[in-house]
């Protein structure tokens, strides 16, 4: 119970931590309205997407350092294909195929036995070549509706980005979490052994854990031929975001705990963080400074906050 | 004597506002996605320094990191936020930023587009000729070679545009020239410790070569032929700092500077100003022609000296002004401040 608690306590600190960047941002730039928050929802999707995949290989036990090599194969597949067919089946073309990618990354681990750390980033690599082999530079094209759907917003201040987001996480990550499978993935990252020994199949769980994450990455590379419409097979900066959101989100690197909301009001919250600092027209080498230092602080305070919640 | 203070200071302050009261207060945003390359340094100091030269220019905000077409999308919808009244931007890629560039136009803001081209209509473009730079130094490295031989072909950037643009005009060269077989094509990312690790590598193949053409890392590629003790072959660089002295002073050097200024940057914002005070251009494009400095012949190597300035960044390009379109001084570029900037 008491777990359970200081789980929403974490969040609901976030939550408040954004609230305040936004009535922050307001004071800032008065005119500063729907059109801003679409915008930072739309920012925020192939981040959201990227650290939910990470956060399910966090959660499992592992890291997966080709997060952002995947989406850009994603991208580009994307691109390519809605060029050619209807957006529908595309799309369900390249969620399989993040879908499998992850399950490559999981089984290489699993069987070779290779520390994840290692097998990831050469499939970083990898990706990231099988990227530029299906479009060499920037082209393609991405279907006009799955561009207009993420601008907008259809339910009143709810921008259409942020439903997208919670829409796609929850269909995936709600019913998974909620099976055996999902008690299996926790099981196997807070204790690998006693999970295997209680009768977990740690090897599979760990293998289904690197196909989520692939096939959020999907979702991220789709978010991205959707901001852009077109696939670049060179990947963005997604791989340490998305660490630092799991992080600042309340997932604890090694395993076992943590959810999916919280890294996704992370995401939120470092972008309104970018936002602000371009508003206030911070110098651009100080503004990374600015970033990796709020990050920093609040795990601090989130940690120090939460062992003494322990200790009471 | 309170209200005499007051009123004196009332006329000290309409005293320094006056010259400024038939300026514009324009503001103007810029947008990068390559940090820590001299070239895109040189072009942000030159945005900072000819918006500080630009009377009408009051406020400028650089978003300047590395990153990909959807973060540059970012900065610029959190650049349209700040209420700039124009907006400068190195465009990751042509067509991936249009919905922010269109929605910036209709609210009115003035769109600049420098180094590369973007689709989206209205926007003004200001570039360096990329494929022309390629082909220039190519047919030069051709011809210095004698018409036939083996070439090591150094590309920037796997997929980017300006990269693609340049394999256009090499290519193009290559036609004319069938004789040259290329024995080795690396992309340096346009770094330069990679470049240097890339040559160290094939120079240790020992497979000979007779040029090696770069796309802008290129006194680090000197220097490993230096450092490996290589016999030196005719290098075609960018008219980079480091590069152009190398020219003068690395003995049996043989090798040409293509310009490519990143001053462009600085044009682009003056362009912008132009554009905001009603002095638009007849077209929408604006291309600046690259020149080559060689020092194979005495005439290339007076212009290679008197281009030179010990005083500038080894990785920046030397031609640090556009004629005809910037106004600092040099000392304002190397100084890199903006307005506002103390």
């Amino acid at each position: 119970m008491s777990d359970i608690i200081k789980k929403n306590a974490w969040v609901a600190g976030l939550v408040a931590l954004l609230f305040v960047l936004l009535v922050l941002t307001k004071a800032i730039q008065p005119s500063f309205g729907m059109s801003g928050l679409e915008s930072v929802a739309r920012a925020a999707l192939p981040f959201a997407f990227a650290t939910a995949g990470m956060a399910v290989v966090v959660i499992v036990g592992g890291i997966d350092l080709s997060v952002a090599s995947m989406m850009a194969v994603c991208a580009v597949t994307a691109a390519v294909l809605m060029e050619r067919m209807a957006g529908v089946p595309a799309i369900l073309i390249v969620l399989g195929l993040g879908f499998v990618m992850g399950l490559i990354n999981g089984g290489l681990i699993v069987l070779t036995r290779v520390p994840d750390i290692v097998v990831t980033l050469a499939m970083l690599f990898v990706w990231e070549g099988v990227a530029l082999l299906i479009l060499e530079s920037p082209g393609g094209a991405t279907t006009e509706w799955l561009k207009q759907s993420i601008r907008g917003s259809v339910i009143p201040f709810v921008p259409n980005a942020l439903a997208i987001i919670a829409l796609c996480v929850a269909v995936v990550w709600i019913p998974l979490r909620r099976s055996k499978l999902g008690i299996s993935i926790y099981a196997t990252g807070s204790d690998e052994l006693a999970a295997f020994r209680s009768g977990v199949a740690v090897g599979r769980t760990k293998i289904v854990a690197y196909g989520v994450c692939g096939m959020f990455c999907a979702f991220g590379g789709l978010s991205l031929a959707s901001l852009t419409g077109i696939g670049e097979p060179v990947p963005g900066p997604y791989l340490m975001a998305s660490v630092a959101a799991v992080v600042l989100g309340g997932v604890v690197l090694g395993g076992g705990r943590g959810g999916l909301l919280g890294p996704i009001i992370a995401v939120l919250i470092l972008r309104i963080v970018r936002t602000i600092l371009t508003l206030l027209a911070v110098d651009p080498n100080v503004t990374t400074i600015i970033e990796g230092t709020i990050m920093v602080g609040v795990v601090m305070l989130g940690t120090a906050a939460t062992l003494r919640g322990a200790r009471k | 004597m309170k209200k005499l203070l007051t009123s004196a200071a009332a006329l000290a302050i309409a005293a320094t506002m006056a010259p400024a009261a038939f300026a514009a207060d324009y503001s103007i945003g810029i947008s990068n996605t390559v940090q820590g390359n001299g070239w895109r340094e040189q072009m942000i100091c030159a945005m900072r320094a000819q918006a500080l030269v630009e009377d009408d220019v009051s406020n400028l905000i650089v978003a300047h990191r590395n990153t990909d077409s959807a973060g540059q999308l970012e900065d610029l919808n959190n650049l349209i936020e700040a209420g700039v009244d124009a907006i400068v931007l190195n465009p990751s890629n042509p067509d991936a930023l249009n919905s922010a560039l269109e929605m910036a136009m209709e609210k009115g803001i003035v769109v600049v587009a420098v180094d590369a081209g973007v689709s989206a209509e209205g926007a003004y473009i200001l570039s360096n000729n990329q494929e022309e730079y390629a082909y220039l130094g190519a047919k030069w490295l051709f011809e210095q070679v004698g018409g036939k031989g083996d070439i090591v072909y150094m590309r920037g950037i796997a997929g980017v545009s300006a990269d693609s643009d340049r394999d256009n005009g090499f290519k193009r060269a290559l036609e004319e020239f069938p004789g040259i077989n290329i024995v080795h094509e690396v992309f340096t990312g346009w770094q330069q410790d990679q470049g240097k690790q890339q040559m160290f590598d094939y120079l240790a193949t020992g497979i000979p070569f007779d040029g090696v053409w770069t796309s802008g890392i290129d006194n680090v590629i000197v220097d490993a032929f230096v450092e490996s003790g290589a016999p030196l072959v005719p290098i075609v660089g960018a008219d980079n700092a480091g590069f152009v002295q190398y020219l003068t002073e690395v003995d049996g050097l043989t090798g040409a500077a293509v310009t490519n200024p990143g001053s462009v940057g600085g044009a682009g914002v003056a362009l912008a100003v132009d554009i905001l005070n009603g002095k638009a251009p007849g077209e929408k494009t604006v291309l600046v022609d690259p020149v080559l400095w060689e020092n194979a012949s005495d005439g290339g190597r007076a212009t290679i000296t008197a281009a030179q300035n010990p005083n500038l960044d080894p990785e920046w390009p030397v031609s640090v002004t556009v004629p005809g379109w910037t106004d600092y001084t040099m000392d304002q570029i190397i100084a890199c401040k903006g307005p506002g900037d103390s």
